[in-house]
C-alpha cells in the first residue's frame, strides 16, 4: 500500500496543466474509464462473486446473493 | 458464499468525454469448470437532456445453472469441497437509474437500484457530487449509498433476514498531461445483518472418533476501504492506451487483497482495435476461515474457499470494431484460474480447490 501512495504522490506531482484545446488525446474512448459500462458491469461481477474484494469507485450499487 | 456485492452503478465522472447519447446490449456468458454457468444479458443507455441533465440506466438478468459448493469435510483425510448434489437453477433481475444535473462546475446525481432473485432482494440508493477545478483539470468526487438487503434460503422458507449497508465515496480525477490522467478513489461501507452463506455447512472428523458438524457463521457486522486508482495513457507514436487500474481492500473480517489489471489498447487504423489485458489479484483469509472445525468448536466459522487465502490471474482479449455512424461492437474471451499457489508469497489456504473459468462478452452500442 506504501507503494501505492508513492506511485500516487509521484503521478500527481508530474502533471501540468491541461488547456481545454489541448485534449484531444483525453477525449478518446480508450481513455474513458468506463468506455462500455455493460462490459465493465459484467466483469465486475464475474470477478466479485468469486474473490471476498469488491468495489472502488462508486456507491449505491446494493448486493446480490451470488454463490 | 450467499455474499451482498457491492455491484457498480454508473459512476461519474467515468469517462473523460462522454458522448451525448449511447445505447448499448451486452452478453456474458461464463462457464466454470465443473461448477456453474452464468449467462447475463444486460441493455444500458445514458444520454443528456437540456444540455444540464445527464440520465444512466441498466437492466439485466442473470442467468445460472450448475453446481455450487456446499460442504466441506474431511472425511477423506483432507479437507475437501463438494459440490451440492441438486443443479442450481437461479435468475436474478436488477435495474438501476442515475440521473445528474450539471450545476456549472458541479454536479448532483441520484441513483436507485433493485434487484431480486428468489432468494435475495436489494434495494440501494446513492448520491454523488462533483466539483470541476482549474477548468477541469481536477476534479473532486464525493459520495453516499445506502443498501437494504433481505437475505432468504431455498431450503429453509422461514429465513428472511436483514443486511443493511452504508457507504461514503471520496476521490479525485486529475489530467496529468495531454495524453495522460488519473483517477483515485476510496470507499468506505460500514454493514450490519446476515452474512452466513445458508447453503454452506462444514463437516470434521477428528483423529478420536468423533466428528463436528457446523453450519457457515460469520460476523453480524462487516466494514470495508477499497482503494481504486486508475491510470490511462496514450501513446500518440504508438496508436496505443496503456490502461492500468490498482485497488487494495480490506475489511475487518480480516482479508487484505489487492487487484492489479493492466491492459494495453492497440489501434488497427480507424476502425479497429485489439486490447490484450491481464489481471492479479491476491487475498488474504479471514479470521474466521478454516476447511476443518477447530476444537473447541468456534462460534464463528466458514470453510467458504471465496473466503480464505488465494491468488487469481486471468488473461483477456478485447477485439473493437467501430462504425462512422457510431456503432461500436466489440468482443471480449477471458479465462480465469484462482488457485492456492498464485496467493501473493505462495502460502494460500490448503484446502483451497482450483477454480478455472473462462468467459465471453459481447457489446453493441451506438452513440448518437
Amino acid at each position: 500500500m506504501r507503494l501505492a501512495v508513492l506511485s500516487l504522490a509521484l503521478l500527481l506531482a508530474g502533471c501540468v496543466n491541461v488547456a481545454p484545446y489541448q485534449r484531444g488525446y483525453l477525449a478518446r474512448g480508450d481513455m474513458a474509464l468506463d468506455p462500455d459500462p455493460g462490459t465493465s458491469r459484467a466483469l465486475e461481477k464475474t470477478y466479485s462473486a468469486k474473490e471476498a474484494a469488491s468495489g472502488g469507485a462508486s456507491v449505491g450499487g446494493g448486493g446480490c446473493g451470488c454463490n | 458464499m450467499k455474499a451482498a456485492l457491492a455491484l457498480p452503478i454508473l459512476v461519474a465522472p467515468a469517462r473523460a468525454a462522454a458522448e451525448d447519447n449511447e445505447v448499448g446490449f451486452t452478453l456474458l456468458g461464463y462457464k466454470e469448470r465443473g461448477l456453474m454457468k452464468v449467462s447475463e444479458p444486460l441493455v444500458w443507455a445514458r444520454g443528456r437532456i437540456a444540455e444540464v441533465w445527464e440520465v444512466e440506466g441498466s437492466a439485466a438478468v442473470d442467468i445460472v445453472t450448475g453446481a455450487s459448493p456446499r460442504l466441506v469435510s474431511n472425511a477423506g483425510g483432507v479437507p475437501v469441497q463438494t459440490v451440492s448434489g441438486a443443479s442450481i437453477n437461479d435468475r436474478r433481475k436488477t435495474g438501476d437509474v442515475k440521473v445528474t444535473r450539471r450545476l456549472g462546475d458541479f454536479s448532483l446525481a441520484a441513483s436507485g437500484t433493485l434487484s431480486k432473485e428468489e432468494d435475495y432482494d436489494s434495494k440501494a440508493f446513492g448520491f454523488e457530487g462533483t466539483a470541476d477545478f482549474n477548468e477541469r483539470n481536477t476534479t473532486l468526487i464525493a459520495g453516499y449509498g445506502k443498501s437494504n438487503d433481505r437475505v432468504k434460503s431455498t431450503d429453509d422458507p422461514t429465513l428472511d433476514a436483514p443486511r443493511y449497508t452504508t457507504e461514503y465515496l471520496a476521490g479525485v480525477t486529475q489530467l496529468l498531461t495531454p495524453a495522460s490522467l488519473v483517477q483515485s478513489t476510496v470507499r468506505w461501507s460500514k454493514g450490519d445483518g446476515y452474512y452466513d452463506d445458508p447453503y454452506k455447512f462444514t463437516i470434521t472428523f477428528y483423529p478420536q472418533g468423533q466428528a463436528a458438524l457446523a453450519a457457515d457463521t460469520r460476523p453480524d457486522h462487516r466494514d470495508t476501504l477499497s482503494w481504486l486508482t486508475r491510470y490511462r495513457r496514450h501513446f500518440p507514436d504508438a496508436h496505443g492506451t496503456l490502461q492500468a487500474d490498482y485497488r487494495f481492500y480490506r475489511d475487518d473480517w480480516g482479508i487484505r487483497a489487492h487487484t492489479l489489471e493492466v491492459a494495453w489498447q492497440q489501434d488497427w487504423g480507424e476502425a479497429w482495435s485489439v486490447r490484450p489485458s491481464l489481471r492479479y489479484y491476491t487475498q488474504s483469509a479471514a479470521d474466521f476461515y478454516s476447511p476443518v472445525i477447530p476444537q473447541p468448536q468456534p462460534g464463528i466459522l466458514s470453510s467458504d474457499q471465496r473466503l480464505g487465502a488465494f491468488g487469481g490471474l486471468s488473461p483477456a482479449l478485447r477485439v473493437t470494431r467501430r462504425f462512422d455512424n457510431g456503432l461500436v461492437i466489440e468482443g471480449t474471451l477471458g479465462y480465469v484460474q484462482n488457485a492456492r499457489n498464485l496467493h501473493w508469497g505462495g502460502n494460500g489456504s490448503e484446502a483451497f480447490d482450483t477454480l478455472r473459468a473462462a468467459y465471453g462478452i459481447v457489446g453493441i452500442h451506438k452513440a448518437f
